[in-house]
């Protein structure tokens, strides 16, 4: 009778979106003891990772290459074959959908968990400069890698931090690597793809595994249920969660790692609330290949990434390498699922129309997608139409040079879009009440999920990361439990703040941008080409964006 | 605190600027960060040059004299055309944006300013329109014309919009007016423009309209000004807003049809006690 309702109660919680995840607490007793029973399935870890994602991935392997906690007894639980990364081997002329801006503070840490080397250096792009403007008043904004200065860490930060910047005559030991010019300027981002970066990450993993580190990595494997290990009999691990997986296997832990994305069972479990919202919006990604030729860009554009904001979202174009670029396009659910469908040659019409036409004209085209996504009049003849008259007023207008918009440099054409590559997915805002609980840590998604028009989703995952590895060291160091919610604390002031603070302001970009009211194009307008023009304050957006807000004694 | 930001920036972005070849104009302005924090355009400077014929490129300061100069020759007197359309096209801003946007929506819109047909005597054969039967939209148009003495070709052309393709709206706007007093009825009076000007407004939304809407009435006497509020204005803002948008109306393939399928087609109830 009681196995028959600890299994009901198993297959109760299976489903991990399950919100009530917690419910059925008290019958879990009865699965415990069972547990007990069959004691050999019950295994004892420091650390269990749930979710082999790239911030779950990075983690291990941050915690791996660490003298301090290479001891620690570590389990990866991933539902997905892990193993498949490892083999990934790609054509050079093919890129993968998924693709993500690096920040240099996101690099220096993949340096030094031994990652970064282990990438084809071929398909990493560096990305040199960004040019953002306003779809609807053309208002631009352009930033170059050039315009940052590198070394010292942001002026904000270190203002707030006390940390006095010692003046130029002193300090210019480190300021000379870049003046006499045998340094270049940091890039403003790498980009590349997300299974590029689980490919170096699942290799530093198993190198870890084979000099003798215990990581368990328990692949194609899923979590069944979380419990909290109770009663007299479990002594030192009183209060360890139990993580079932379905291979009949127990795991006991003495910190939980939810890298488990938006949907975290992990944070159920923990009975963390998630605060935020869904934007009606869906993000389109997709492998385009361009005509580099055709960019107005200095160097053919080469290294620059495009962001132009529409009233229905912001569509990006992110450089690669040879020729290629990756596309995120925010847009409504409905449009999203049109453009997917679109063929491939009104697709790329489309999305070059997105980077010049007028919203207006853009709404007509959206609103000729066919049910089965057959476009109902000729897109590349009305495309072709509106740019004519388009051409010949900018270029009236600017017979007396009084546009603003004049030389506004050009993304390169769209020529062809990869088969297969166009995928939509829901955009959201989420930040949990906590990243931490007593045993329980959150990172990555699952602690929070951003909008993606600033490229800053793995980025803050990967730095929850880099911030959790360092405080279980510190932790280790002083002897104290690394599961105890005060050894945790550390790590929760330390990212909950910056986290937020870029939650909040990428939703209110995309809020401010997400409308085509007068008074607010204006408003926003003014506001782009004053920051544009103001070099100091453009730097120090541009240091926050890269990750440069840390203070320099921490790397 | 700015001082200290400038220090620090300073000497390697400009060193950068001449070390690197690929440098950007904004490296330049970084360099400079408040000089030219804001370049504003002079207000006695035209912002373009001549974009159509009969295009006259005036600058901000003219526009704004010329608007307010117009709007109050027009109150004074509403029958110098000359006045409302120079009215009209200095207030049209970003409402002529609007419209074009609108008429890109939608397929005859798209029609029009592809082809950009225009209303004269010669393109509408005001003489072929004499000949169709009574009751057919030509050839109460005709008639309208024929009563008012009017003719196509009297319109003012447009001047100050600095657009080619707004110029042609405006105009298409200009020259579609006539069609507007046959599918309505109403008269060529002030209070029988003034109630086109409220429809107008409730269709297109053009401060110009608005202007006429809310200042016009005052030229009217009580008797009048209560019928055109009782009668005409609510008629007015009930089938301009739920009728088809008239800039979207390719008149010319309409006139054989009778002026009652012309109206229940675009969705206007003809105006009542005219």
């Amino acid at each position: 009778m009681s196995s028959l309702l600890a299994r009901a109660v198993r297959t109760g919680i299976r489903s991990p979106l399950s919100s009530r995840l917690h419910q059925p607490m008290a019958a879990i007793r009865f699965q415990s003891t069972e547990a007990k029973a069959a004691a050999t399935a019950t295994e004892e870890y420091d650390v269990v990772i749930v979710g082999g994602g790239i911030a779950g991935s990075a983690l291990a392997c941050a915690l791996a290459s660490n003298k301090a906690s290479s001891t620690l007894k570590i389990a990866l639980i991933e539902a997905f074959d892990l193993s498949n990364h490892i083999k990934w081997s790609p054509r050079p002329d093919q890129y993968s959908n998924r693709v993500s801006s690096l920040t240099p503070k996101s690099v220096s840490f993949l340096k030094k968990i031994g990652v970064w080397s282990e990438l084809d250096s071929s398909r990493v792009a560096a990305c040199e400069g960004m040019q953002v403007w306003d779809g609807v008043s053309g208002a631009r904004i352009t930033f170059d890698a050039t315009d940052v200065d590198g070394v010292q860490s942001s002026f904000l930060h270190q203002v707030f931090s006390g940390n006095i910047p010692t003046p130029p005559g002193v300090n210019n030991s480190t300021n000379q690597e870049n003046l006499d010019g045998s340094k270049e300027a940091s890039p403003l981002a790498w980009m590349t793809e997300n299974l590029h970066v689980q490919y170096g990450l699942q290799k530093q993993l198993v190198g870890h595994q084979a000099r003798g580190v215990k990581l368990d990595v328990f692949e194609k494997t899923k979590v069944q249920g979380i419990t909290t290990e109770q009663g007299e009999s479990a002594q030192p691990q009183g209060d360890w969660p139990a993580v079932q997986l379905d291979n009949g296997k127990t795991l006991v832990t003495r910190l939980l790692v939810g890298a488990d994305g938006v949907n975290s069972p992990v944070r159920s479990f923990a009975k963390i609330e998630s605060l935020g919202w869904d934007y009606s919006q869906f993000g389109l990604v997709g492998t385009l290949q361009i005509d580099p030729s055709t960019s107005t860009a200095p160097g053919q554009g080469k290294g620059i990434a495009w962001q132009r904001f529409l009233p229905t979202g912001p569509i990006a174009m992110l450089p690669l390498n040879n020729g290629y670029a990756s596309l995120v396009w925010s847009t409504t659910p409905k449009i999203a699922q049109d453009l997917k469908k679109l063929p491939a040659r009104d697709f790329c019409a489309l999305v070059n129309a997105a980077f010049s036409a007028s919203p207006a004209e853009l709404e007509y085209l959206y609103k000729n997608i066919g049910p089965n996504g057959e476009p109902l009049v000729d897109f590349l003849k009305e495309i072709e139409w509106r740019t004519s008259v388009h051409d010949q007023e900018a270029s009236q207008t600017m017979i007396r040079g009084g546009s603003s918009s004049q030389g506004d440099a050009k993304p390169p054409r769209v020529v062809d879009v990869q088969e297969n590559s166009r995928a939509p997915f829901p955009l959201r805002m989420r930040n949990s009440s906590s990243y931490v609980e007593d045993r329980v840590v959150l990172v990555g998604d699952a602690a929070h999920t951003v909008h993606p028009l600033a490229g800053q989703g793995l980025n803050q995952g990967l730095a929850d990361v880099e911030c959790l590895a360092r405080v279980i060291e510190t932790s280790l160091l002083s002897g104290s439990d690394i599961g105890n919610i005060h050894s945790l604390t550390p790590y929760s002031s330390e990212r909950f703040l910056p986290n937020l603070a870029m939650l909040g302001t990428v939703d209110k970009l995309s809020k401010l941008y997400n409308t085509d009211f007068g008074p607010v194009v204006w408003a926003r307008s003014l506001g782009l080409t004053a920051v544009d023009k103001m070099g100091p304050i453009k730097n120090e957006i541009m240091r926050f964006a890269m990750g440069l807000e840390e203070p320099s004694k921490r790397s | 605190m700015s001082a200290r930001i400038f220090t620090r920036t300073n000497p390697s972005v400009l060193k950068q600027c001449l070390t690197r070849t690929g440098a950007t104009p904004s490296l330049a302005r970084s360099a400079v960060p408040c000089a030219s924090l804001f370049t504003f355009r002079s207000p006695l400077e035209a912002p373009t040059g001549k974009l159509y014929e009969g295009h006259i490129p005036i600058s901000p300061l003219q526009r704004t004299i010329l608007a307010v100069g117009s709007a109050f020759t027009a109150l004074a007197n509403p029958l110098r055309g000359d006045m409302v359309a120079a009215l009209g096209e200095t207030t049209s801003g970003i409402f002529l944006n609007r419209i074009r946007d609108q008429m890109l929506q939608d397929p005859e819109g798209r029609r029009i300013l592809r082809e950009r047909p225009v209303i004269t005597s010669e393109t509408m054969q005001l003489d072929t329109l004499r000949q169709l039967p009574d009751g057919t939209f030509g050839r109460e148009y005709v008639r309208f014309l024929d009563d008012q003495q009017v003719s196509p070709d009297t319109r003012e052309p447009v001047h100050y919009v600095d657009s080619e393709e707004l110029a042609y709206v405006m105009q298409r706007y200009r020259e579609t007016h006539d069609f507007y007093h046959t599918l309505t009825g109403l008269p060529v009076t002030v209070d029988g423009e003034i109630a086109l000007k409220w429809f107008e407004m409730a269709q297109t939304g053009l401060p110009m309209t608005m202007l006429s809407s809310f200042f016009g009435p005052l030229r009217l006497s009580s008797e009048e000004r209560e019928r055109l509020f009782n009668v005409y204005v609510p008629w007015a803002l009930e089938n301009g807003s739920t009728g088809k948008l008239l800039m979207n109306v390719r008149w010319e393939e309409w006139m054989e049809k009778p002026v009652e399928d012309v109206q229940r087609e675009l969705g206007v109830r003809p105006c009542p006690e005219v």
